[in-house]
């Protein structure tokens, strides 16, 4: 058995650990969760259909009412339907036959196409032929879609629009079968009654449109600069391209070419907090002791390696001696000045054990990161090409955050367990067991055992 | 946009009007900023002012953003922890130290300790930063806050007796099951990301993006909120808390952050919550809780851009805060430095380095050992090898000449360390984007980049714990291998 002051701090450490990866596998399954709910069939909800869009988003559409339209309205959405399913089946009969077509027939109108618009019709085959498993190639079938206005104003739309932008038409498709409450009298009951419109990700999701008022807002917020350098969103609803540069990105300009009046002012006011205070230099701060420390840690690590390359040089002739010993001369001399340093830090730090805080351990941004680089305010890009790079990638920040953490614990352990070693009367099996653990968790990191053979000479 | 008094004319500081926007523009640039007023007040050191400011500098120098449960911590313990924050931070004045808790008085000091922070950082807009809502899918690249483990034992674990040191290896093995578990997830969920992105491609409107993130595929599923999945942990769909809350489960880039960013959102959001007063929000919060993700994303955005606008309307106007600032500090009387007491500090936050400086000092002072002996040999060889030679000229020359060579290049040695750490390394929350070509622009990271940084941090880690496994493997020979009659059979090689 560990004494159990040791015991304590290795259970704690193991114990919190143990702790964070929890945490971070809760928060991956939350995503999954969520990942997962986005790729299968969106469902539509009753809620949307029939209520109109709250608020200032209604400035593009007109409010439609809740209740029943009038039976014109839905003799000539039946005319509209019937079109449109014709068209899509002298479409369907173009692209490849024997296409199948699945059980909800829904889906089959899922592209509106005004009957004359030829632009129209590349969306919909690759809607198609989305279906049948491949996904859209890249050229934008957006345009073309912007150009049908037909039952532009379907309640459908707000499916997925819900601040009911007239121009999106891509989920507006089933506006010849818009809520269900509509038309119910007229409608067949589809195959599915809670679902009369569901689609997938991955046959529509090029179709989709982000809300007018949140792109509007998002844009204004932070754009991106485009790798053309130029950053251009459309603003207003049809697309008036106007080059603005976001509110971040400003804010980014006004960073590096700030006033230089204010600049000077800010330090003259520090310079005059400082002499106010009766203390000429300033103290140093936590953060800066701790940048010190770790650049003289650099520093040892790169004089020490320097030392070896020295000694290990062989010298071919007195010069080349010389040499070398001014070397070593010269970095005992680097070392001296280094510890002289630290001293000086050591005075002009008084650490006392921290309360116990109502904040228990929230991560702190290193000094080294924070203070480096200007911050760069507008939202940068990191960009990959494919999944399995992206895989990739996070892998390998996986294994780096958990190397950290296996060197964080093999420091712990060895503090803890080589003095138990050393110092317990080596005596009887308990002692072999636990140098057995040791060397197991010390060298193994606890994935092998060694073996202990008890040698005892034959009578 | 406030671009109005863009190079204020010296001559003309103080124009009418111009003090009072700067500081209605810092008032709302920072979070629940008090109104002018209080500024006003504390230049006159008035008491009705000090607790505002109290509660300000906390937030300001809180290393995480301030919910409700920290917000309603005690006048005098959020005082407290500012003084401390404050001198860790090196603040030269020592009246703030020494003024009492319950905000009965000392506004002036306190407003020149906020300008003191203001000028020493862009405080409006780092806190701003912390306060983003992201709408992409973010992975933080640099390991800093990666760095940042758990630091001592959560406080809620008993003493436990002592153990027997098969728990502890059982423990090990859990630890490194769950990680395993954990990088599967992950590579699941970034198969996931990567299957959304191919999706929604070409639907965003900024061409530069190219496809939705999860956040806004997600909102797009279900603007209402009226459908969520049961098994969704808070009921999502009534909480206004929901964008926020998406995101951060989203982030394939998880780690501490992300758990901090769940807590503020659950704490705090002013103006969603119903009957909260945030004197900074002139629309007005919604006071139905039953808010829409849609609706509630789109309030956090506009909040934001407001609070953008008045930053830089702040940054255009500042240089007449500053001068107001002087007269403020005019105003007060010159300190005297108390007589050999160091302020002591007691960290915010209980630093994990805490005994840094002492390792520091342990291993420089070996070095110094080694090179001791090292320069006395080598030095005594020299000195009987080359104390025939002859004192001529070429000889001095020579010398010289190695002299010089030397110390140029130590002083390049000491290069290395002197300057701040390297080159800019980018660090932050990255946005994903799919590209198939890959394309990025100048500011942006390309993944096969990344990789190579991190594969070489990879080998280093790897580096180092070997190392340290190879020390203990010594040591632990050197204790037990004195024993006769046992026979140590090392586990089968890899």
């Amino acid at each position: 058995m560990l004494p159990a002051d040791c015991s304590r701090r290795l259970v704690a450490e193991l114990q919190g650990a143990l702790d964070a990866c929890a945490q971070r596998q809760l928060q991956l399954e939350q995503s999954l969760r969520v990942c997962r709910r986005l790729l299968q069939a969106w469902e539509p909800t009753g809620t949307w259909a029939l209520k109109p869009p709250p608020g200032p988003e209604t400035n593009e559409e007109d409010p439609l009412p809740a209740c029943t339209p009038s039976p014109q309205d839905l003799k000539e959405l039946e005319f509209l339907t019937q079109a449109l399913e014709k068209a899509v089946r002298v479409r369907r009969g173009i692209t490849k036959a024997g296409e199948r077509d699945k059980a909800p027939s829904l889906k089959s109108r899922s592209i509106v196409t005004s009957p004359g618009t030829t632009a129209s019709a590349p969306p919909q085959s690759r809607g198609q032929a989305g279906q049948a498993g491949g996904h859209a190639s890249d050229t934008r079938p957006t345009k073309g879609l912007r150009q049908t206005a037909v039952p532009a104003k379907g309640h459908a739309e707000r499916r997925l629009l819900s601040v009911g932008d007239r121009t999106r038409v891509g989920m507006g498709a089933r506006a010849p079968r818009p809520g269900a409450g509509l038309r119910d009298q007229q409608m067949a009951p589809s195959a599915a009654p809670q679902a009369p419109e569901a689609f997938t990700l991955k046959e529509k999701g090029h179709l989709l449109r982000l809300p007018a008022a949140f792109r509007k807002a998002a844009s204004q917020n932070s754009r991106p600069i485009s790798p053309a350098g130029i950053t251009m969103f459309l603003c207003g609803s049809w697309g008036t391209p106007c080059v603005h540069p976001s509110l971040w990105a400003q804010l980014g300009s006004t960073q590096t070419s700030d006033s230089m009046d204010a600049t000077a002012a800010k330090t003259q006011f520090l310079q005059n907090m400082q002499t106010a205070s009766g203390v000429p230099q300033p103290r140093l701060s936590a953060a800066e002791v701790e940048a010190e420390a770790g650049r003289l840690r650099k520093a040892c690590s790169l004089l020490r390696l320097r030392m070896r390359e020295e000694l290990s040089a062989a010298p071919m002739d007195w010069m080349q001696e010389y040499r070398c010993l001014l070397t070593l001369e010269g970095l005992q001399a680097m070392v001296g000045q280094c510890l002289h340093r630290l001293q000086e830090l050591r005075a002009a730090v008084v650490v006392q054990p921290p309360r116990p805080c109502p904040v228990e351990g929230p991560p702190r941004a290193s000094p080294s990161c924070r203070g480096g680089a200007e911050p760069a305010w507008s939202p940068q890009l990191l960009v990959y090409s494919s999944t399995q790079e992206l895989q990739t990638l996070a892998a390998l920040q996986l294994r780096v955050a958990m190397l950290d953490q296996q060197i964080h614990l093999e420091k712990v352990l060895m503090a803890e367990l080589l003095p138990l070693v050393s110092t317990a009367q080596p005596q009887g099996p308990p002692w072999l067991a636990l140098c057995r653990a040791a060397h197991s968790l010390l060298c193994e990191g606890g994935a092998r055992v060694l073996t202990i053979l008890r040698d005892e000479p034959a009578v | 946009m406030g671009r109005r008094r863009q190079r204020v004319d010296p001559a003309a500081g103080a124009r009418a009007g111009a003090l009072p926007e700067a500081i209605a523009a810092l008032s709302r640039s920072l979070p629940s900023g008090p109104s002018p007023e209080i500024f006003r007040r504390a230049k006159f050191d008035r008491p009705e002012a000090t607790s505002a400011l109290w509660q300000l500098l906390f937030r300001v120098l809180s290393p995480l953003p301030v919910g409700n449960a920290l917000a309603s911590l005690a006048l005098e313990a959020q005082a407290h922890l500012v003084k401390s924050a404050l001198c860790s931070q090196g603040y030269p004045r020592l009246a703030l130290a020494q003024l009492p808790e319950d905000g009965s008085q000392g506004s002036r000091e306190l407003l020149l300790a906020l300008s003191w922070l203001l000028a020493r950082g862009p405080v409006p807009e780092q806190m701003l930063a912390q306060a983003r809502v992201p709408l992409g899918d973010e992975m933080t690249v640099c390991q800093c806050e990666a760095l940042a483990s758990p630091g001592p034992p959560a406080p809620h674990m008993e003493a436990e007796g002592p153990v027997d040191v098969r728990r502890v290896q059982w423990l090990m093995g859990k630890l490194q099951f769950r990680w395993r578990q954990l990088v599967s997830s992950q590579q699941e969920q970034c198969a996931l990301l990567s299957k959304i992105h191919l999706y929604t491609r070409g639907c965003h409107s900024d061409q530069s993006l190219g496809h939705l993130s999860v956040t806004e595929a997600e909102m797009l599923r279900d603007p209402e909120g009226g459908q969520q999945a049961s098994g969704a942990g808070v009921a999502q769909n009534l909480d206004p808390a929901y964008p926020k809350c998406l995101h951060s489960s989203c982030t394939p880039g998880m780690g501490p952050r992300t758990f901090w960013n769940d807590l503020w959102l659950v704490c705090e959001q002013p103006g969603l919550l119903p009957g909260d007063a945030a004197p900074l929000d002139p629309g007005g919060a919604s006071a139905c809780s039953l808010l829409s993700p849609l609706r509630a994303l789109l309030q956090t955005l506009e909040r934001e851009n407001q609070r953008l606008e008045a930053v830089l309307a702040w940054r255009h106007t500042e240089l007449v805060f500053w001068r107001w600032m002087d007269t403020v500090l005019g105003t007060c009387a010159p300190e005297v430095p108390a007589a050999a007491s160091q302020p002591t500090f007691l960290p915010w936050v209980p630093e994990r380095g805490g005994g840094e400086l002492e390792l520091v000092v342990r291993e420089l002072q070996a070095l110094e050992e080694e090179l001791r002996e090292a320069v006395e040999r080598r030095r005594a060889a020299w000195e009987a090898k080359a104390g025939g030679c002859g004192r001529g000229p070429e000889w001095s020359a020579a010398r010289r000449a190695s002299r010089e060579a030397v110390e140029k290049e130590l002083g390049a040695l000491q290069q290395c360390w002197k300057q701040d750490s390297g080159p800019a390394r980018p660090h932050g929350p990255h946005r994903l984007v799919r590209r198939e070509d890959g394309a990025a622009g100048e500011r942006d990271l390309r993944a096969a980049e990344v990789i190579r940084t991190l594969r070489s941090q990879e080998a280093c880690l790897e580096a180092v714990l070997r190392r340290l496994q190879g020390q203990c493997r010594q040591e632990l020979a050197r204790l037990v291998g004195a024993l006769p009659g046992l026979i140590w059979i090392p586990p089968p090689g890899r």
